[in-house]
């Protein structure tokens, strides 16, 4: 058997209790990484994720991304601990769908900050050990209405079309210290926080998908473990859509 | 608190790694950016370095000035002003501005960042923190 391509890396991923996120942390665990993430609300979720991967509890910390103060502690747990942090995995997102004219500002407020202002505050906390390590995998967990837009979703759109600008600048910064920063933009996932909307347009929007069906998490979940690897060492500011072929069609 | 050759030799061995450059090439009057090809970045990863190797904080600005830099009371048309000269006496007293302010272009400040620029800055910053 291979050597698992993840060996002996130390790996963060933000939100990663449930959905996209657990499916990553347990890739990675599978791919022999050591896993430590961050929850917000699911505190329960995360405890069993660790219960169940056999993970030790305190690598799930608790952290609203909202928060620098929290954000910076987090980062500091898991560089206390190992002494360096050769993957973030920037995953924790929120949705509040709703017209645009109809919108809070509290729904843009939100969405924008935990989905972009996550990832930057991140970022800034994890790059500069990496700097020193002079290596380093940031992946960041977009969608693709980031580039295509999406009805009823202008915050987490701009949020994740903003995360993709995001992700090619930090690229181009921090190529020379042998960091990459790439994306992963999935199309329809079956998990919890898209439920509503399969739950509202459910095998309208299948039927529209070429390969036919909604991803599993485990599917993202994969290209999140290729991408932090030695293997995707010249793959950097990348956006990398994993839909089933949905966007080709807005593309005809 | 290190000595002055101590430092010196911290301070080329943290150039070193973070600029790859090979530390018997690197000597006090070596400019960063014209003699070792220092870019934008590689001033960020110096300090981060200096700070974890001196276990000390270096505000933002206050080694490599380069704020300023935008600041148009100081700087205008590629130029430093009389203003920013001063402003930048005081923080590197010991760079050699009378040659620089014949021919005061911004281009032409990488010249004085010098190795022996961020030794004299660790010193002074070493002994304000004991006493």
């Amino acid at each position: 058997m291979s050597v698992p391509r993840l060996e002996g890396k130390v790996a963060l991923v933000t939100g990663g209790s449930r959905g996209i996120g657990a499916a990553i942390v347990r890739r990675f665990q599978e791919d022999g990484a050591k896993v430590y993430f961050t929850y917000r609300s699911g505190s329960e979720a995360a405890e069993k994720l660790a219960i169940l991967l056999e993970i030790p509890k305190d690598r799930a910390i608790s952290c609203d991304v909202r928060k620098k103060d929290e954000v910076d502690a987090a980062v500091e747990f898991v560089l206390g601990k190992e002494s360096r942090i050769d993957v973030l995995v920037n995953n924790a997102g929120v949705i509040r769908d709703g017209l645009f004219l109809t919108m809070e500002d509290e729904d843009w407020t939100e969405v924008i900050d935990t989905n972009l202002g996550g990832a930057y505050r991140f970022c800034k906390a994890a790059v500069r050990p990496m700097m020193m390590q002079r290596a380093g995998r940031i992946v960041n967990v977009s969608s693709i209405v980031g580039e295509l837009g999406g009805f009823g979703q202008a915050n987490y759109a701009a949020s994740k079309g903003a995360l993709n600008a995001l992700t090619k600048s930090l690229a181009s910064e921090f190529a020379s210290r042998g960091i990459t920063v790439n994306a992963i933009a999935p199309g329809m996932v079956n998990t919890d926080m898209s439920g509503a909307v399969r739950a509202a347009f459910g095998d309208k929007i299948k039927e529209k998908i070429p390969l036919g069906s909604f991803a599993e998490p485990g599917e993202i979940a994969s290209a999140a473990a290729f991408l932090a690897s030695d293997e995707a060492r010249y793959i950097t500011g990348q956006i990398i859509t994993i839909d089933g072929g949905i966007s080709l069609l807005s593309r005809r | 608190m290190p000595d002055r050759t101590a430092i010196e030799k911290s301070v080329k061995s943290v150039i070193s790694q973070a600029l790859k450059a090979d530390e018997q090439k690197i000597a006090l009057n070596s400019s960063l950016i014209r003699d070792l090809g220092a870019e934008s970045i590689d001033f960020l990863d110096i300090v981060f370095r200096l700070e974890k190797e001196f276990k000390i904080k270096i505000p933002k600005g206050e080694l490599f000035p380069e704020k300023m830099l935008t600041d148009s009371r100081f700087v205008q048309d590629g130029k430093v002003t009389p203003a920013g000269i001063q402003e930048l006496k005081l923080r590197m007293p010991g760079a050699p501005w009378e040659e620089f302010s014949k021919n005061p272009q911004v281009s032409n400040l990488g010249d004085l960042f010098t190795v022996g620029m961020i030794v004299d800055y660790l010193a002074e910053k070493l002994s304000a923190a004991k006493s």
